[in-house]
């Protein structure tokens, strides 16, 4: 059993690729290095991120295959789900082979493996941009924090960069410790902690308590339906609510 | 009365309107401004009933002239009342929207003073949510049935859906339960919408900067059991809204009993299912391709609560199947009960490469449970030996009943518009 390991980034993921392809090799699996879990019986190979090499087949995907191909396989990166790398080194064998044509071959196992990954993660993608809550900080950031179940900080940005142009935002991601910053201007991604308590502006409270209200005064006492709730917005997503 | 107190109040009085959709409209933000409008909608959040909040939706003011007898903001209703002011529903908009808690405003009002008084405070809030705040996120207002044309012209320059509600779906009814309004009332301003949405979409082809009219288009609302209307009436009247006068959608809102009044039916629960229905027989209007008459008949000018209206539809048209799923073209494919508008698509693109086996099917996320009995996969059947009717319906009836007897509401357009976006971003 031979495993890449990669450094987690998209570039180190591509990289891995490259090597797979040009050395001829088929890897059991590819991983990023802090998911890397020590067995005996595998041999790990360790490569190192080349741009250069992730560029060209960041492109040949894109040319040779699709701009959709290359959606699915950078979403099911982001999904950080076991068996991730070695899904998408079978999708993009058979996508080198086959084209274009592979985006609709869904009766194809491995095809459909990396859609319905894909698709979990822009379903996931599309409640953030709902369900995420901003609190207005004393100095006038708007600060959120979200515990998603893939690493959708980057998909969510250029959404609120968009939507709030005018804004200083902070979307932070406190399971991975990572957050995009935007400063009316442009949004970066950076590891991020936080130390100290947040401090609210003073109006936050009056506005939570506001929505707090509205949110229990929509609902109609006799459709009362709570499973029909939690199918929509399951539980594990509620921590970071205000409403609830 | 406090802010926080208005909205409660005002909240209340609008939440019997179920439309919330913030669907359609792809107004984007300006420099300098907040907000945009995301053509595939976007729920923030869910309540207790399980219905998506996308929008703020309240009432500018629930003092009202009129006296409808279904509407719990009758003037005769011992309620309590209150009314914003323009500025503090433009305040709670923006700091609403700030924090992602919604998508935009759904700004409606009881008549207050006169349609003219109150149509022209709610131009108030868009105007200055738009001029003043520069605020680009998506704003639905009702039009007041009476107002001036020129108003309700000004305002739809300004917003991005506009609706008139119907309620009640025959003159009778209204007679009966909302004596002050007519028909003509009604639909006056839904065809002057409609106008005023094309003669946009005509000078919008000459000059591209000319600002949009009602983007979003315009949608309605019918109460459901409060009249002894038939789904027959209903889904006809639909029909001819879609048709004739362009709406986007119809919303149906089961009766919920806010007055006791002997004019109206003695109901303990909202009619939930029968509501259900509707919305599935409107689904199938927009996107399946069925006509009402296909549905129903004034020999059965309701739905049966037990089964779904398309799984109805097949039965009663049985000789028409089994059909074969490697062949069948797509309009045939989204007839098959089972099937849906995802489904047929990719039964579509994926039989492109090698015929399909049943097997296929259910991988690609077919029901097959239910469909089952009106397909073939390369001439191979694998329902029940014979094709009749009465012994799939109870075969299909044992299944699903008493899992659906549950109340099943999850035909609201974020929702679908969620999964269709979901395919496409």
């Amino acid at each position: 059993m031979i495993y890449y390991v990669y450094d987690g980034t998209f570039d180190g993921l591509l990289t891995c690729i490259y090597e797979a392809f040009y050395r001829r090799e088929n890897p059991d699996d590819i991983v990023p290095m802090d998911k890397l879990e020590e067995n005996f019986l595998i041999q790990k190979l360790f490569i190192n991120t080349d741009t250069e090499k992730s560029a060209k087949v960041y492109r040949t995907i894109e040319e040779k295959i699709s701009v959709e191909s290359l959606k699915r396989v950078f979403y099911a990166y982001l999904s950080e789900l076991p068996k991730s790398g070695r899904n998408i080194l079978k999708y993009l064998r058979l996508g080198f082979k086959i084209g274009r044509s592979i985006d609709d071959n869904l009766a194809n196992d491995v095809v459909r493996t990396i859609d319905k990954i894909s698709n979990k993660v822009t379903r996931e993608k599309h409640l953030f941009l709902g369900i995420l809550r901003f609190k207005m900080l004393e100095n006038d950031i708007l600060y959120a924090a979200l515990e998603p179940e893939y690493n959708i900080v980057g998909l969510l940005a250029p959404h609120f960069s968009n939507r709030m142009s005018n804004e200083n935002w902070i979307i932070h991601d406190v399971k991975r410790n990572v957050a995009a910053f935007y400063n009316k201007k442009e949004w970066v991604i950076r590891d991020f902690t936080i130390e100290d308590r947040l401090v609210l502006h003073e109006d936050e409270e009056e506005y939570e308590e506001m929505w707090q209200a509205y949110y229990k005064h929509m609902a109609i006492e006799s459709r009362k339906n709570l499973r029909l709730k939690k199918n929509n917005m399951p539980m594990k997503y509620w921590k970071h609510l205000v409403e609830i | 009365m406090e802010v926080l107190d208005k909205l409660k109040v005002l909240a209340d009085a609008a939440k019997y309107d179920v439309s919330c959709s913030s669907s359609g409209s792809n107004r984007s933000n300006k420099k300098g401004g907040l907000g945009n409008a995301s053509p595939a909608g976007i729920c923030h959040t869910w309540t207790d009933d399980g219905r998506c909040i996308s929008l703020l939706k309240i009432l500018m003011t629930n003092y009202c002239i009129y006296d409808c007898i279904y509407c719990v903001n009758r003037s005769s209703n011992d309620l309590l009342r209150a009314a914003f002011t323009p500025d503090e529903i433009v305040d709670i908009t923006i700091n609403f929207y700030k924090r992602n808690y919604i998508e935009g405003l759904f700004l409606s009002s009881a008549v207050y003073k006169s349609p003219n008084y109150t149509m022209e405070m709610i131009y108030q809030v868009v105007r200055k949510l738009r001029e003043v705040e520069n605020f680009n996120g998506y704003i639905h207002v009702k039009a007041i049935p009476g107002a001036d044309q020129e108003i309700v012209e000004r305002v739809g320059h300004l917003v991005d859906r506009m609706s008139v509600n119907i309620e009640l779906p025959t003159e009778e009814s209204l007679k009966l339960l909302a004596p002050q309004k007519t028909k003509e009332k009604i639909l006056k301003p839904m065809s002057l919408i409609k106008n005023s949405i094309i003669r946009n979409l005509e000078e919008r082809k000459k000059f591209r900067s000319s600002p949009k009219f009602v983007p979003a288009g315009q949608t309605t609302q019918l109460i459901i059991g409060a009249t002894p209307d038939s789904d027959l009436k209903i889904l006809r009247l639909t029909e001819g809204l879609y048709k004739g006068y362009n709406l986007k959608r119809v919303y149906y809102s089961a009766f919920v009993p806010v007055s006791n009044s002997p004019k109206l039916p003695a109901l303990k629960y909202p009619p939930l299912i029968r509501e259900n229905r509707l919305y599935q027989a409107d689904w199938l209007l927009r996107f399946y391709g069925f006509e009402a008459k296909e549905l129903l008949d004034e020999e059965r000018p309701d739905f049966d609560l037990n089964l779904d209206p398309k799984c109805d539809w097949a039965l009663r048209n049985i000789h028409l199947f089994p059909i074969e799923i490697n062949k069948a073209d797509y309009n045939m494919l989204l007839r098959v009960p089972g099937i849906g508008v995802t489904s047929a698509r990719r039964i579509i693109q994926a039989r492109k490469f090698s015929s399909l086996t049943f097997d296929d099917l259910k991988k690609l996320g077919i029901v097959v449970k239910r469909a089952q009995y009106f397909i073939t996969c390369n001439g191979k059947h694998y329902g029940i030996k014979s094709m009749n009717d009465e012994l799939i319906r109870s075969k299909i009836i044992d299944k699903t009943s008493l899992s659906e007897g549950a109340i099943q509401l999850s035909m609201f357009d974020n929702h679908h518009s969620n999964q269709i976006g979901g395919l496409l971003t």
